[in-house]
């Protein structure tokens, strides 16, 4: 069974980045009222790897992802996604791009209220104009233990469930990156360990590679790597040990 | 509070001014008529009064009976010698201002189109007002002059010939002189001059007069010699003072026009009601939007009072800033229409435009007061927004769904407005009121139809977006599913679309109807295969051209119809006459209570009557019926038959001889002929050789075939309701406006879903088509319901009528031609926000407050 599950790609620390960044730069503002949301970071993440992104409020987190994901541009430095360079990139090849190699999971107001829940997951693919692969797509629904959720519309889920169907709509395209900006942010414990067991999952199962943003020390002890942001600056670059080893660098990061 | 109010206008300015919008088109409408038809008004008196400068006192003939023409009769010439016996006359004149025809030296008509041309008399120098600022007044029976204007229209010059026509033949005359009255634009009428006997014998007038113009001696009043020459002249004239003759045809042309008015203004209630639809959704989804900020208000202390005071001054200045847009809008829209008239052939006359206070005043209070009563719902529901509000996430506000109360409003409603349109049509009260229940009725429907509307939506959305679906796909689907998020208010944006696009249909249905019905008429009734006109079907032409028709070879027999309304019982009916020997081998009757020899026979003291005239008066055969003419002299007929009255009165509601017309009425020329060939003749060359034999003696008249007349009965019918279309579009557009108010605030509201679907890669172009099929979901809603509606009330009006053979007919291609019209309308209504949409800010979109 797990050998038919088509990986985005084998985890290999010797292949070159999935996400490679390099001296990213992003300054809103003039003058007095500029800020240096980042301000020179250089990182790069591999393949099959599931990265945590922390650091206090207004440290540039969202900004950086923002980036990476080419929603945002930056205004010193280049990134590439899967061996592309995307800062120079219009609107609609970005729009492309978003959609054949990226998936998104956000904190809120992440599903059409209008569409079932099933429908919800094969959006992108919908968009895209894609036949879904029917097995995959039962495979990720029983992944997120939804088989029986199918047809209710999100306002008929919880809130845990909602997030797991934009966990699975993020995962039903097969993307290079999962991108996932505070997912757990709006969910009580059980339920954020339910989406954070599914990314884990993912990651093991399918070599998928995820980066995510979080403010939980709970949450970034899931991940392979930890990153830290300080004031617009990569200040940590490791992997977790434990919740409470986060707990302590978060405590010196102030 | 007060700072607030305008704060939160100006920080949704772009919406204030997109409600505003609903509101300028009507107002501009209501504006845009005071000023035309003030302008037109003043214009008017500025003639009368300026024509009369030299005059004292007028002396004309009464007229008891309006004729559909409009013209006036003429009295005895006798009148002048009695008046100048008259102490305190200083000098007095008779005078001819008839209707004719003024042509070129080749024949053809001078003026466009309805614009009247009048045959006058010359005026001695005390009484003429005109200067003449090339040539002289005519010194001879050939001469004549021309009012400037014509003249250049036409592009002719002194010393060229020109040809007037009265009740006879066509009289060249050498253009001697050019005219012009003072400082006033005549608009499209033109006026020619010549000698006062020549005037007269043009006219059918020897020995009448039109008009006497009087001065007065130095040292009598005005007033005082118009009593004195009472006292001499006999009763069938009337006397006044040079003012009160103005003031009378000034009013006479004022309530002529009122018709324009009222229907202007009712086209401009129609852009109203419509947008206060446009009014009522904008301000809902305002105050649905606010309910957090309403909430945190209250929990500071607002009270109910001042969050509804809030909303309502809002409501005010969006309504005072439309109307004054809207009264300017409407000064430059009198311009427009004015050219717009000028185009059909009636232009107005027209000096500077006038703004009375009335109606900037009137506009103001409309404009404002229509956008506060619109609003005053929403601003209600604004009110009950609790404190709570403030702390949830997504609060419904109103609570209790009063479905039963808002079934029976409506079940109410809809009752009210069908009995008031069914009892009007019943009743067949006409004119002004009749006109103003059957609108009101029909905005009770309405407003009934779209209360239920809510409910109707969520079906029609499914059956319309079908193959939209089919189409579009996700995006097909997804327009179609928030087509149906908010079913009020796809429903109230819908709604607005319905009305103007139900009188649409409906105009049209009935139009159609109208023209089968002529065709009925020409089939059934007119046996002849060719119908004589005056040019355009408005002038009358002279008799005369009946008698050279008849001896066209291939003619057998050819009739003129004359028509003159007289009074029978109090009541006004247009009677005809006909040549009695010819009449029913062109004109087939059908009878109530005789036959064709009835008509045949008829003798000049004898009339047949329409069923109608009959049933109105209690007249049988053998009764003797009294006819007032318009001079207010009674005549007796004995009343020989009783025909059927056709639909369009072609025969007037009674038929009497040419002589009878000629000796009672005095109507010597012939609006209509009918003409009927010799079996076996060919109809191309007897046209030809009728139209050959009539061009030079009556260049006047106008030879058409069956299909011809067909034709231009349809086309006169189709310019009426083309003009009728340019008017019901300012509705239209209203509606459109509200397409896409409401579509830009939906986009709004989902601003962060639209975000999210950017994010995970649905392109621009994606979410456009998107935006774009809701919008022709809701504007095929609008436009499918509003002809349905429409078709509906064209089906009821027509039942009534059907008795007087008026039968409706359903241009489904034309109703096919509008659906698909508005279709396209629906996706330029969704140009802006789908733009907008698609230009939203992925990043912004997703990021978190
Ligand atoms: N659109 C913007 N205009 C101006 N400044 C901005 C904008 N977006 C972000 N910033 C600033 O950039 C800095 C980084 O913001 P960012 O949203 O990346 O922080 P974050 O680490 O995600 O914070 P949080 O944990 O609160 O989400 C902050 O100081 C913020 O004020
Ligand atoms: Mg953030």
């Amino acid at each position: 069974m797990e050998s038919t599950l088509a990986a985005p790609s084998q985890s290999a620390s010797s292949e070159s980045p999935i996400v490679k960044a390099i001296g990213i730069e992003r300054v809103y503002g003039e003058g007095q009222a500029e800020v240096r949301a980042l301000d020179g970071v250089d990182v790069s993440f591999e393949k099959g790897r599931f990265t945590s992104i922390m650091g206090p409020s207004g440290s540039g987190k969202s900004t950086l992802m923002h980036i990476l994901a080419g929603l945002d541009k930056p205004t010193a430095g280049s990134v590439e996604v899967d061996g592309e360079e995307i800062t120079g990139l219009g609107d609609s090849d970005l729009t492309e791009l978003r959609r054949d190699k990226l998936g998104f999971v956000f904190q809120f107001f992440n599903l059409l209220s209008v569409l079932t829940a099933e429908e919800n997951i094969l959006l992108p693919l919908s968009i895209a104009k894609k036949k879904p692969d029917q097995e995959w797509v039962d495979q990720v629904i029983d992944r997120v233990g939804l088989t029986d959720r199918r047809s209710h519309r999100p306002s008929e889920l919880s809130g845990g469930q909602q997030q797991r169907v934009a966990v699975a709509r993020a995962l039903v395209t097969r993307p290079a990156v999962l991108f996932a900006d505070e997912p757990t942010g709006n969910l009580d414990s059980k339920s954020s360990e339910d989406v954070l067991a599914l990314l884990r999952g993912a990651v093991d199962e399918t070599g998928q590679t995820v980066i995510m943003v979080t403010h939980e020390p709970d949450a970034a002890a899931h991940g392979d790597r930890l990153i830290a942001l300080r004031d617009g600056k990569l200040v940590h670059d490791a992997p977790p040990v434990s919740a409470d080893n986060v707990i302590e660098l978060l405590k010196t990061l102030g | 509070m007060f700072r607030l109010t305008f704060k939160n206008l100006w920080a949704r300015k772009w919406r204030s001014l997109m409600t505003a919008v609903a509101v300028i088109f009507g107002i501009a409408l209501v504006a845009g008529t005071y000023v035309l038809t003030d302008t037109t008004n003043q214009a008017f008196d500025q003639i009368f009064n300026e024509s009369l400068a030299g005059t004292d006192v007028v002396v004309t003939a009464k007229s008891e009976v309006d004729q559909q023409d409009g013209s006036t009769p003429s009295f005895s010439a006798k009148v002048l010698k009695d008046v100048q016996g008259v102490d305190g006359v200083r000098q007095a004149t008779g005078g001819i201002f008839s209707t004719g025809a003024i042509l070129d030296s080749e024949g053809d008509s001078t003026g466009g189109g309805f614009a009247p041309q009048f045959i006058s008399s010359t005026l001695p120098e005390t009484f003429d007002t005109s200067t003449y600022p090339e040539g002289h007044l005519p010194t001879g029976p050939d001469e004549a002059t021309l009012d400037e204007a014509a003249a250049e229209r036409a592009g002719i010059e002194v010393g060229d010939t020109i040809q007037l026509v009265g009740v006879g033949k066509a009289v060249p005359f050498r253009l001697v002189g050019l005219m012009r009255l003072g400082g006033s634009s005549f608009g499209g009428t033109s006026v020619a001059q010549v000698d006062l006997p020549v005037a007269q014998k043009l006219t059918g007038k020897e020995g009448q007069f039109d008009q006497i113009s009087i001065a007065a001696d130095t040292g009598i009043s005005d007033e005082e010699l118009r009593d004195r020459v009472a006292e001499v002249v006999p009763n069938d004239v009337r006397v006044e003072t040079a003012d009160e003759n103005a003031d009378r045809n000034a009013s006479e042309i004022r309530e002529s026009l009122s018709f324009l008015t009222i229907a202007l203004l009712a086209f401009a209630a129609i852009a109203l009601f419509v947008g206060s639809f446009v009014i009522f959704n904008v301000f809902s989804i305002t105050v649905a939007q606010r309910t957090r900020e309403f909430g945190m208000l209250r929990t500071l202390g607002a009270g109910r009072r001042q969050i509804l005071r809030s909303v309502l001054i809002e409501s005010f200045l969006i309504g005072l800033f439309g109307s004054v847009i809207g009264i300017l809008v409407g000064y430059g829209l009198a311009a427009g229409l004015s050219a717009l008239l000028k185009a059909i052939g009636a232009e107005l006359p027209a000096n500077s435009l006038v703004v009375l206070p009335r109606t900037i005043i009137v506009s103001l209070v409309i404009g404002t007061g229509v956008t506060m009563v619109s609003s005053f719902i929403p601003a209600i529901r604004s009110t009950r927004v609790p404190p709570i509000a403030a702390l949830q996430e997504n609060i419904v506000i109103g609570g209790k769904n009063r479905v039963v109360l808002r079934t029976a409003i409506a079940v109410l409603l809809g009752l009210i407005g069908l009995v008031l349109i069914g009892s009007t049509l019943i009743s067949g009260t006409d004119g002004g009121s009749g006109a103003a229940s059957i609108g009101a009725g029909a905005v009770c429907v309405l407003i009934a139809i779209s209360i239920f509307a809510p409910k109707l939506v969520v079906p029609a959305a499914s059956i319309i977006g079908a193959p939209i679906e089919k189409l579009g796909g996700l995006n097909g689907r997804l327009a179609r599913e928030n087509s149906q998020r908010n079913p009020a208010r796809t429903a109230i944006t819908a709604a607005a679309l319905m009305i103007g696009l139900a009188l649409v249909s409906f105009v049209t249905v009935f139009a159609s109807g109208l023209s089968s019905s002529v065709n009925k008429v020409v089939d059934d009734s007119l046996p002849g295969e060719i119908t004589l006109q005056g040019t355009g079907g408005v002038l009358p032409f002279p008799a005369g051209a009946i008698k050279a028709v008849q001896q066209v070879d291939g003619v057998e027999a050819a009739s003129g119809v004359r028509y003159v309304s007289v009074k029978v019982d109090g009541k006004t009916a247009p009677i005809s006459s006909v040549d009695p020997a010819d009449i029913v081998k062109v004109y087939t009757v059908e009878w109530k209570e005789g036959s064709n020899t009835d008509l045949t026979g008829l003798t000049d003291d004898e009339i047949v009557i329409g069923d109608k005239l009959a049933d109105d008066v209690g007249a049988g055969v053998g009764d003797t019926v009294t006819l007032v003419s318009q001079k207010g002299q009674e005549f007796d007929f004995r009343v020989r038959a009783v025909m059927k009255t056709d639909s369009i009165e072609l025969a007037g509601q009674g038929i009497v001889t040419q002589t009878a017309m000629e000796r009672d009425f005095k109507v010597q020329s012939n609006a209509v002929g009918l003409v009927k060939l010799d079996p076996g003749a060919s109809l191309e060359s007897t046209q030809s050789a009728v139209e050959t034999a009539l061009k030079e003696p009556f260049p006047t008249v106008d030879v058409l075939n069956q299909g011809e007349l067909k034709e231009q009965q349809k086309s006169q019918i189709n310019g009426l309701l083309a003009m009728i279309y340019v008017l019901l579009a300012l509705a239209v557009v209203v509606s459109l406006v509200g397409i896409v108010v409401t579509l830009i605030l939906s986009i709004f509201e989902r601003t962060r879903e639209l975000g999210m679907l950017r994010a995970i890669g649905m392109s621009r172009r994606q979410i456009k088509r998107m935006v774009r099929y809701e919008a022709v979901i809701t504007a095929v809603i609008g436009a499918v319901s509003g002809l349905v509606v429409g078709v509906i009330f064209a089906f009821l009006i027509g039942i009534p009528l059907s008795g007087d053979g008026f039968e409706l007919s359903y241009p489904v291609g034309t109703l096919v031609v509008i659906l698909i019209l508005t279709a396209l309308a629906g996706v330029l209504a969704a140009i802006y926000p789908a733009r907008k949409a698609a230009k939203l800010d992925v990043l912004e979109a997703v990021s978190y407050e």
